[in-house]
């Protein structure tokens, strides 16, 4: 269990009154290291967004005069200079934030939703399904997260590397959503307002979908931004270790930071680049997620 | 104690059994299935048929999976395709060489995260405070193999000062009783080799602890302003006892115990971190040597690898959760 998780576990056991979110909101924008990362994840966006029209160069474009030495450094022509087959190294970069955008968001958005259906059936039932449920989700956390991704990509599924990879770390995700999600649905169901509804004659669907979830979303969404910077990672992981996109040409920056280890001496910038952009995605969606904590903690409301 | 301790063990065994059945899952989905990746690529059907009936692999699939655990439990994981040694020997020289590192990244992590979370504290709000924050931040998102190849080319590449790969000089010849090679060089009285190990471990020692580091420093701070504002360290201060021994019989030892938690679940993930900075530095490792297995489709050594590190993780957690009850009675007595 990460700190996120300890933290949002207890959050989820605070019992909380309307007008969380517009509070949050406002206390959110009030928060200057939030309002960094928004900024970071913003150009994140933006950037793998309009990647086709920021990119001076085709990604994968490789020039018909190589660069003489390896390799250039800046200049005009390529901000962030060029590999040893002189693709341009900016380009790529921006390429390279598409890819970890798409697959960040895919598989987080796989492992949330399968996780959140599992959660939600497990505390919403109990009993016997409650213990398998569990019990399985604890065999997937009882691998540690990148070792399970490298585990499933390894099986090569008759599916494109690329959604190997979404499917590899949306599993890692699972767990964790539905053991947040069971955990708030527990602590939700005892409250008052679920023992009102279910006096008045709510059916248990109706109380399940309109009064416990909305009380038990705070937690996930923080978990989810938390998920979103882990994923970047492990994109960059598995690419860095070699199981990136089948075509080892494609821009992702994992590979791209890989390839740089053999030209290190030559050109240190080539790992640098890479790098660098995995931090900035990755510090904006902890930036955001530690923000939304701290905005959603109903400990700390009115102060 | 032992009635809690039994407990968690219990709960140890469906664990271990899911796991089980996952890996013998995962084998029987492997690409070309378990003969043809045992075989490798290059195998001709009736290598295959021959290795299939050897394995019992032609058997229902009920005895296959009785046949593997009771292979897997005497402690045979097989053998590797690329060097064709068995797997438990390999584990056996290897997992030492995880383990010193994973403990001296630790010992890094510790030595730094739990004065500077302290002080952060301390100094509530100060510029220390703020610089520290920001700093942990960054050591979270930093990608560890990111560090690794910035420290590897600033201080071997560039400086010259530590070697960049392996886990001891070629040069440097020593006998190896336990393969913990720090312990080797001290049993046989070889304080070079010694201080080439340590030289080798420092960098990824560094990279790997980063992550422990900065979440150490965090939770130590978090933990420490906590416990500060308690009543039972005002009525300390009140009744004039001196600072020092407040900071550490008051507010220390009841903050260990959320870092102590934390301690525990991240010695856990170094494990798996090691895989990254492992191929970085070329130590030779668990870690780095499922790297190479990947690249080299060795199956048998993803498998064998991957179970064993699963295993070790579940029983750090089962150590941590069974010294999480015995510092804290709370847990313990519940339930």
């Amino acid at each position: 269990m990460s700190i996120a998780e300890l933290e949002s576990a207890e959050l989820a056991r605070e019992p909380s009154t309307g007008g969380l979110w517009r509070e949050a909101w406002f206390r959110l924008r009030r928060n200057p290291s939030a309002i960094v990362g928004a900024i970071f994840v913003l150009t994140f966006v933006v950037v793998a967004i309009f990647a086709p029209l920021i990119a001076p160069y085709p990604p994968e474009e490789i020039p018909v005069d190589l660069p003489a030495t390896c390799c250039p450094g800046p200049s005009w022509e390529h901000l962030f200079g060029t590999n040893v087959v002189g693709q341009d190294t900016f380009s790529r970069i921006v390429y390279g934030a598409r890819l970890s955008l798409v697959v960040g968001v895919v598989s987080v958005a796989v492992g949330l939703s399968i996780g959140m259906l599992l959660g939600a059936i497990a505390g919403y039932v109990g009993g016997f399904v409650d213990s398998v449920i569990m019990r399985f989700m604890d065999i997937l956390l009882a691998i540690p997260g990148l070792l399970l991704a490298i585990g499933i990509v390894a099986l090569e599924l008759p599916i494109p590397r690329l959604y190997q990879i979404m499917v590899a770390i949306g599993v890692t995700n699972i767990p964790i959503f539905a053991r947040l999600l069971r955990g708030s649905i527990l602590a939700q169901r005892e409250n008052d307002f679920v023992l009102a509804a279910r006096a008045v004659g709510v059916r248990r669907r109706a109380i399940l979908f309109s009064h416990i979830l909305p009380n038990a979303l705070g937690p996930v969404i923080v978990q989810a931004t938390l998920a979103l910077a882990t994923a970047i990672i492990d994109v960059a992981a598995l690419g860095f270790l070699g199981l990136g996109p089948q075509d080892p040409s494609t821009p992702e920056w994992g590979n791209m930071l890989n390839d740089a280890q053999d030209y290190l001496a030559a050109q240190p910038l080539l790992a640098v680049f890479p790098g660098v952009a995995i931090m900035i995605a990755v510090l904006g969606f902890n930036l955001i997620g530690d923000g939304l904590r701290e905005a959603l903690d109903p400990k700390l409301r009115g102060r | 104690m032992l009635r809690f301790v039994v407990r968690r063990l219990l709960l140890l065994v469906p664990i271990l059994l899911g796991l089980s059945i996952l890996v013998f899952l995962w084998i029987r989905a492997l690409p070309g299935g378990p003969a043809e990746a045992l075989l490798g690529e290059r195998a001709t059907a009736a290598r295959v048929a021959e290795v299939r009936h050897r394995y019992g692999l032609d058997r229902p699939i009920v005895e296959q999976y009785w046949e593997y655990l009771k292979t897997t439990a005497s402690g045979d994981l097989g053998q590797s395709i690329a060097s064709r040694r068995s797997i438990t020997s390999e584990i056996r020289q290897r997992f030492p060489a995880t383990l010193q590192l994973a403990i001296v990244a630790m010992i890094f992590a510790l030595g730094l995260g739990l004065p500077l979370g302290f002080l952060a504290a301390k100094w509530y709000g100060s510029t220390f405070d703020h610089l520290s924050l920001i700093g942990s931040l960054i050591g979270i998102s930093i990608p560890i193999f990111f560090l690794a190849v910035i420290l590897k080319y600033v201080f071997s590449v560039k400086l010259g000062w530590l070697p960049s790969i392996g886990q001891i000089s070629v040069t440097t010849e020593m006998n190896h009783p336990t393969n913990f090679y720090l312990l080797d060089a001290i049993i046989e009285w070889r304080w070079d080799a010694f201080w080439d190990v340590t030289r080798h471990l420092i960098l990824p020692a560094i990279a790997l602890g980063s992550i422990p580091l900065a979440i150490i420093m965090r939770i130590t701070r978090a933990a420490v302003l906590d416990v500060q504002n308690e009543d039972y360290v005002r009525t300390a201060r009140a009744k004039g006892l001196s600072p020092q021994i407040v900071d550490s019989r008051h507010i220390l030892r009841n903050a260990m115990l959320p870092i102590s938690t934390i301690i525990g679940l991240q010695t856990g993930l170094l494990l798996s971190g090691a895989v990254l900075t492992e191929t970085v530095f070329q130590y030779p490792g668990i870690g780095s040597w499922i790297a190479n297995a990947i690249f080299n489709r060795d199956y048998p050594v993803i498998q064998g690898g991957i179970l064993f590190l699963a295993i070790v993780f579940v029983i750090v957690n089962l150590v941590v959760d069974v010294s999480y009850g015995f510092l804290n009675p709370r847990i313990r007595l519940s339930r």
